[in-house]
């Protein structure tokens, strides 16, 4: 008696669609986006229709516990500060002139001589105080960047 | 002597290693994909010492106040010396105010001119400023499913201490 031979066909066809869709769907770019921060939403915030060659993405946010409470890395939640969240560390806005003089000194080794064009895009949390965020900015203002941009979430239009 | 094939067998390949090699692929894109939600952007020129600096008498400024609370909600949105409120309604209206103040006339001169000043209190909830950012940025219109765009130049004002809340 002959072995039955199952028929691939249809399944080769199914998996090749999958593949097809998710090479489709892949980002390899890192979007440095950190997951703790909900960022608002707006009907009118767009993405720039050039893209931008140089940029820094700041996230700012808070630690919450599971129900949400905002609380501080030792686990108080009173007077609970935002946080830049950084290559996996969490730094209070105030120590945050040492981390931008380092991406300083790495874009004038870069680009020596040139004027500061990076964009400091700012994805700060939905209940972030917006004095916190321009604390920040005014860090930046220091080391010389002028160019910044707020994040929101773009809205579901109808 | 010729030798000659009676039956020509069809040369069925084996397919195992390449349905091997094809779920391979699967599992990876399966696992590196990652669904990044679409993030818009506001873009806030800050050229150094623009907010200690002396007003420019040419530029246009308009003034939005924003008032907080101590828990960062928002307790009045004030137009120049116009109070609006603080729920949804004194967005559209500042909306329809800075739309006035453009002379109604959304890319025209004025609009290009015109820069908005935002005066936050410092425990005001960013999402209260990326709203007031967005009525002062334009609108979206239902009809034509396009954003008019109002007055691009938004800055801030110097920022308040903390704690400070009026």
């Amino acid at each position: 008696m002959d072995n039955p031979e199952v028929d691939m066909t249809p399944m080769i066809d199914c998996v090749f669609q999958l593949i097809t869709f998710f090479m489709l769907v892949i980002n390899f770019e890192s979007t440095s986006a950190d997951e703790r921060v909900k960022l608002p939403e707006s009907e009118i915030a767009k993405p720039p229709k050039v893209k931008r060659e140089d940029e820094v993405v700041i996230n700012i946010g808070f630690i919450r516990k599971h129900d949400g409470t905002k609380r501080n890395p030792d686990g108080s939640t009173d007077n609970v500060d935002p946080l830049v969240f950084l290559n996996g560390e969490d730094i209070p806005v105030g120590a945050m002139t040492p981390r931008i003089k380092k991406d300083l000194q790495l874009y004038k080794l870069q680009h020596p001589g040139e004027a500061i064009k990076t964009v400091v895009k700012i994805r700060a949390d939905s209940e972030t105080p917006i004095g916190a965020v321009q604390e920040l900015i005014k860090l930046y203002q220091e080391q010389k960047y002028e160019k910044f941009a707020l994040q929101a979430m773009e809205a579901e239009q109808d | 002597m010729v030798e000659r094939r009676t039956e020509l067998a069809i040369p069925k390949p084996d397919m195992t290693p390449m349905i091997d090699c094809v779920f391979q692929l699967m599992i990876f894109f399966m696992l590196t994909l990652k669904i990044v939600s679409a993030e818009g952007n506001f873009d806030i020129n800050m050229p150094i010492g623009q907010s200690s600096g002396t007003p420019d008498p040419l530029a246009q400024d308009l003034k939005v106040r924003l008032k907080a609370d101590v828990n960062g909600n928002l307790v009045n949105i004030q137009f120049g010396s116009r109070s609006l409120g603080n729920d949804e309604r004194a967005f559209a209206q500042l909306n329809e105010e800075v739309l006035r103040s453009i002379g109604g006339q959304p890319g025209g001169p004025a609009a290009k001119d015109a820069e908005v000043e935002l005066d936050a209190d410092y425990n005001l909830h960013y999402s209260y400023i990326v709203k007031a950012i967005s009525a002062c940025t334009g609108r979206f219109d239902k009809r034509t499913k396009q954003v008019i765009r109002y007055i691009e130049k938004i800055k801030f004002a110097p920022p308040k201490a903390k704690g400070a809340n009026s």
